[in-house]
This record gives C-alpha cells, structure tokens and sequence, in this order.
C-alpha cells in the first residue's frame, strides 16, 4: 500500500511549473493509476516521488511523507526502494546502462546481488513471458525505440518488484509498440503488481485503469474511477486538456480548402543499406503543393529513411523532386528542404535565438529575422540561448530557420511526440501558418490526433514502398481511423 | 562509430577465450612485436606471434579481416626479406620503412580488432571485476563504454542538421564550426547522462552488497594454450637477457 500525506515539492531553482501543492493521495495494492493532467502538471514529479528520484537525486523543497509498505520512501536510500519499486522512463535511448540486451536485464539483479543461477532463471521465465527471444544477444543500439521500451519493461519484470512506475512511456512509440506496451501492463496489473502510469495518451490504458488522478497546477483536482474516466465525453476532456479516449470520436475539425491543383512529385527516391535489397524503394508519388501531408506506418516501415532521402541527406539516393519547372536532385534538395528533427537540441547551435535565425538565412536581414520571431511569438525570447527554452520554444526556433531558410518543402519527424493537447494543438497551427505561406509540409508522425488537426494528405508506407496515398477527406479519415484502430482492437 | 566498437553479439562462437587472456595477448603482441623487445634473438619467435592473429580471425570466423591481414602481411614480410636485399639508396631506404611499419603494427591492430569484436562490454567488466579492481574503476569504465556509441549517435545527427542547414567548413569559420558541433553534442549527453544516471539508481546500482555478474568467465583450454605461449615469449626473453 502506498501512502501520500500533504505531499508539496518544488525543485531547486526552477519556476512552479512541475511542483506539488498538497498531495495526499492512498494508492491500494495491486491497484492501477493513472496519472493525467496538462505538462507541467506535475505528474512527472509524481512519479519520482514514488521511485525515490525526488529527494535523493533530484534536489528541492520537499515537505510531507511517502510510505510505500510502512517505509518512508524520502529517508530510505534508492538502492532499497529499488526493490520494491520498478520504473520505466520516457526516453528508449537514456534508459539503459549496458550495450546489450542480456546484460540490461540482469542489471538490476546482479546490482542486488543475487545468485547468477536465479537470475538466469528469471531472465528465461521473462523473456518467454514477453515473447522476445529475438532480441536477445544483440547490441541496444540496434533496436527500434519500440524494442527498447520492451527491453525496459522486460528488466523491471526480472527484478519483479511490486510496484512499477511508469512516466510517459508510449511518448516515443508507434501505434504497434504501444499496443504491446498495453499488453505488458494488462499482465502486470493481472499478477497483482501495483501500476502508477503517468501519460498523455489515453486511448491505450482505457479499461486498463482502476483509477485516474486528474493533476492540475500541481494539485489533485479530480480522481476518476475507471467507469467515470471511460464515461468521460470528447468536450469534457477537451476542456481538461487531455486526449482523447478513443479513436473512433476523431474527426477533422475544418474543412479544408482544396488547392489549386498543382502537385509535387517525387521521383526514383530509391535507397538501400549496403548489400541488401532495396529499403526505400518510390518510384513515382505525387502530393498536392502547398499541402501538409502525412506519413504513416510502422516502425521501420522507412518513414525515416524517406525523409532522409527526401532532405538529400543520403549520399547514395539520387532521384527527384519535380515541382513545375523545377527540377531537385539530391545537392539541390540540401538546399530547398527543412527538417525538423525529432530532438531538436540537434540542430540548434548559436548563443541566441536571434542569431539561429540569422544564421539560417541566405543574406543576413535583422529586420526580417525580427519579423519572423514575432510571428512565431519568439521575440521576447531573441537574445536568449536556445538551450535555455523549453522544448516547444526550441522547436518553435527550428521553425523560425526553416522559414527564415526560406525552403520550399518542410518536413517534420515526430513533431508532437510526447506533447499534451493544448502543445500539439500549437504545433498544429504553425503547420497552417507554415501553409498559408506557401509551403509544402511533409509530417511523420503517430499521432492521428493531430495529423487529423492539420493534415490535407496520407501517405501510407510499409517495407519501404508506398503502400497507399488518399486525401484527407470523409473516406480518407475513416482510412486513417482504422489503421491506427485496427492495431488497438486487436488486443482488446 | 565502426560497428565492432558496438559489438555485444554473443550468440554462437567457436572459439572463447577469457577477457583476461585477450588482454595478455594484446600485451604480448604490443611488447614483442610492436616494441620489439628480444632483438634480433627472437626473430624467428615473433613470426609465431606475428601470425597467431590470423588463426584468431580465422577461428572467429572473421573470413573478411582474415584474408586482408593475411594477404597484407605476407606481402610485406616477402618483401622484407627478397626485396631489402636487392634494393638500395633511397628505394632500400622506402622499403625498409614501409615494410618495418607493416609488419609491426599490422599484427597488434589484428588482434586489437578480434579482441574488440569477440569481447562484450559485460564480459569485460566481469573480467575486470575477477581481477578485483575496485568498484570506483569498474564502473565508470562501463559508462566509457556505454557512451562511444552513445556519443557516436549524437555526431550523426549533429552532423545531418548541419549539412541541412549549409553549415560546412570554410569561410575561416574553423572555430565557429567546432562550436556549433561541440555545443548540442555537450548538451545532448549531459541530458543523456543525467537521465542514465536516474534510471541506473532505480534499478539499484552503488547498492552496498557484492555485484553478481551473469558472464560466464573463467579459463578452459584454449585459455591454457594460449598463456602458455605468451609465458613462453616472455620466459625466452628473460632467459636470453640473463645469459647474454
């Protein structure tokens, strides 16, 4: 049993966004939680308070107890709480402390010191249970960011601690991997392990869930039981800023105007890693100019491998953009194309914003350098250094440089990952302002929330070929529902 | 990031030597062949040494490395012997250096090569843990090796980012090229860092009782083989330098 009495933090030099106001909450075993609210909210923090991060690693005013089983979790050192609480982290990339995969699920265990033959006993009762032989004896750096979220769960299973705690864990994963991640969770509360789940998407955990915490400004503003939280209507969570619980309930919101009829087409974009038969494999796809279109489908499906090549980021794939009279080989798209990476912290590397700005255009123009950051609401921010922002600032900057680069096609890669509605409803606008100047977007995401917000077009790839393009109309939109439905009925 | 750095195959091998035997190798190698030590006595000794390598490649079916360092050295141990005589002046003067250069460093980098990719990092570090280094030591040097790739990740998309943007050398932009480069790789591995550091502490890493490892470590035959031959190197050298 898990106790929370007047729990209030504040992190050491930071702002209130993330604190906790009075906490007092009682968690019963074998219960599963979960935890929503706008970001900033504070349920990160939460979390953290459980796993005992907060106060012995990340440092703050903290007042009031957590008592998980009778002990305090605050004044008992990380290494006893990490017996009897599991956690899995946000980011696939930062959370394992080997290079390979076997070694990663020992760790904690060999970390208690128990005895090699019970460990391996563990490890093969895991790694049959979660059906990953496959990934075993390979390197981490290999695997899909899905792969690595399973590797993740899978270690916490080997430990097999009561309580598993888990901050935004579908962040990075497709549709695919967040349907298996939905299966892990569905054995765990079916062995009886207390889950306390923090996250944006809700469509994965609906029916999962005992309870939801509903946190707002760092405070408890409403606790859900599992019937409330599934009775909840589209409007009601829309004005709780959360996503919505279905699927089936999404439409587009406009109507869009259809363009002028001119496309864009993409011609011979063929790829292949040494010695294999060809990735990436298009030999003709037309989009609509001055559309926003998306980019759907699995894991490893080449949607990375499409923008790589669309930017002319690949040094081995020629082909061709044809856009009117213009002709984009490979040097050529360099120049006329934008991405907006994933992580961004990647492609920002100036002392201020405004110089980011600068740097991005052809001829440095302060006076339109200027005009660009206050259409993207970034002029207050011009003098300082972009690691400094948030990241919705600093994704916002890497907007500013395209537009600023005055590049004709922009492509986004997982522009909303991690992002609560009121954000992703943000970025979604930049996309129409991003149109309105002419611009031709590309989008791979998986969020069909908001490529129905701001997308005019699908294309849907696998195995590196597109397998099917349609317009965002009525037909379109039930096109798109079901692709990112098909994979969640399938498990319930 | 070359891809052997990354290995942590340990699927099936034909051959397994213990971490700790791989290291005397490498050490023998260095001492005999790159260093030289033993002189002229030794000549014909460090041809056995010089080759052991191939067998190494051969047994961990390394076909590709096999064949290269093969052919490579064989060449420049033929063209050691027949051509240094028939040549002179300035040619004579070539060929020895490009042939002194190849057959020295040609063996240890073979061999650096089979340790590297037959040796996972957990091995390394149980091995580490056997010879009862101490813990301060142990595992900082897993997170060294947890960070090259890491590292190696980040210079990749850095390194997109700039070419997108037409950031490139020149325009006696040297010093503002390395800071562009330097500033989000520092940034993205602190965040790295601090976030593998919270995740290593919730699975109970520093906690105060004696770490298990799974590795299966420990010396069998070809372990025994191989030690013996490289005592046996140092054993001639020590014999021939006391009776000189």
């Amino acid at each position: 049993m898990i106790e929370l009495k007047n729990v209030s933090f504040q992190y050491e030099n930071a702002d209130s966004a993330n604190s906790l106001k009075d906490i007092s909450l009682k968690i019963a075993d074998g219960e599963m939680i979960l935890l929503c609210g706008e970001s900033g909210c504070g349920k990160s923090t939460l979390t953290r308070l459980l796993n005992g991060l907060i106060p012995n690693f990340y440092a703050g005013r903290l007042s009031g107890s957590v008592c998980i089983d009778g002990k305090q979790v605050e004044s008992q050192p990380l290494y006893e709480t990490a017996q009897k609480v599991g956690s899995v982290f946000q980011n696939p990339r930062s959370q394992f402390f080997n290079v390979d995969t076997n070694s990663e699920l020992a760790f904690a265990c060999e970390n208690m010191g128990m005895p090699e033959a019970e460990i391996e006993q563990r490890m093969d009762h895991t790694v049959e249970s979660f059906g990953i032989q496959k990934l075993m004896n390979r390197s981490l750096f290999e695997l899909s960011g899905g792969e690595k979220q399973k590797i993740a769960c899978a270690s916490v299973s080997v430990s097999a601690p009561e309580v598993i705690v888990l901050d935004e864990p579908s962040s990075n994963l497709d549709v695919f991997a967040i349907n298996d991640l939905r299966r892990i969770l569905q054995d765990w509360k079916s062995q009886g392990k207390t889950v306390i789940i923090a996250e944006h998407r809700l469509y994965y955990l609906r029916e999962l869930a005992d309870r939801a915490v509903y946190l707002k400004g760092g405070r408890v503003s409403r606790i859900l039981s599992g019937g409330e939280l599934n009775a909840l209507s589209g409007n009601e969570l829309a004005e709780m800023g959360l996503r919505p619980l279905t699927l089936d309930g999404l439409a587009q919101t406009r109507k869009r105007e259809e363009g002028d009829g001119q496309t864009v087409c993409i011609r011979d974009l063929a790829f292949a890693y040494e010695g294999r038969t060809p990735f990436l494999n298009i030999p003709q796809l037309s989009v609509p100019k001055g559309s926003c279109t998306a980019v759907i489908g699995h894991n490893g499906a080449g949607k990375t491998t499409f923008s790589r090549c669309l930017c002319g980021l690949e040094k081995r794939c020629n082909g061709a953009i044809q856009d009117g009279a213009q002709h984009l080989r490979r040097g050529k798209r360099l120049k006329h194309c934008y991405m907006v990476m994933q992580d961004v912290n990647h492609q920002l590397f100036c002392e201020s914003v405004l110089d980011e700005v600068l740097l991005s255009m052809e001829e440095e123009d302060r006076g339109k350098a200027e005009q660009i950051l206050s259409a993207l609401d970034l002029s207050s921010l011009r003098d300082v250094h972009p690691m400094a922002l948030s990241g919705g600032q600093k994704q916002r900057v890497a907007i500013a440089c395209a537009v600023a680069s005055q590049r004709d096609y922009i492509l986004f890669d997982e522009p909303t990952s991690g992002l609560d509605l009121r954000h992703m409803k943000e970025v979604a606008s930049h996309m129409d302002e991003l149109r309105n100047k002419g611009k031709t977007l590309f989008v791979v995401s998986h969020d069909p929330q908001f490529i129905l917000t701001c997308c005019s077009y699908v294309v849907h790839m696998e195995r590196g070929r597109v397998k099917a393009q349609y317009p965002m109309d009525a037909e379109g939109q039930s096109r798109l529902r079901n692709f990112f439905a098909c994979s969640v009925r399938q498990s319930v | 990031m070359p891809a052997f750095l990354l290995n942590s195959n340990t699927g099936k091998r034909t051959l397994t030597l213990d971490p700790r035997t791989k290291l005397l190798l490498l050490v023998t190698m260095a001492v005999f062949v790159l260093g030289g030590l033993g002189g002229a006595k030794m000549e014909s000794f460090r041809l056995v040494i010089s080759v052991m390598p191939l067998f190494f490649l051969l047994f961990s079916r390394k076909w590709r490395a096999a064949v290269t360092f093969a052919l490579l050295f064989s060449t420049f141990y033929w063209m050691q012997i027949y051509l240094i005589p028939m040549t002179s002046g300035f040619v004579n003067f070539m060929v020895i250096a490009m042939t002194g250069i190849v057959t020295r460093f040609m063996p240890s980098i073979a061999m650096a090569y089979f340790v590297m990719s037959t040796t996972t990092v957990s091995e390394f570090v149980a091995a580490m843990e056997r010879m009862r280094l101490p813990e301060q030591i142990v595992i900082p040097m897993s997170v060294i090796f947890r960070f090259f790739p890491t590292v190696g990740e980040e210079y990749t998309a850095i390194n997109d980012a700039m070419r997108m943007r037409g950031v490139r050398f020149g325009g006696g932009k040297v010093t503002a090229m390395l800071e562009y480069r330097l500033i989000p790789m520092m940034i993205c591995s602190v965040k790295i860092g601090e976030e593998l550091s919270a995740s290593a502490l919730t699975r109970g890493l520093g906690a105060p009782v004696k770490r298990t490892n799974i590795c299966r470590i420990g010396f069998r035959l070809p372990d025994v083989i191989v030690l013996a031959l490289c005592l046996l190197a140092f054993g001639m050298w020590i014999m021939n330098s006391l009776f000189v």
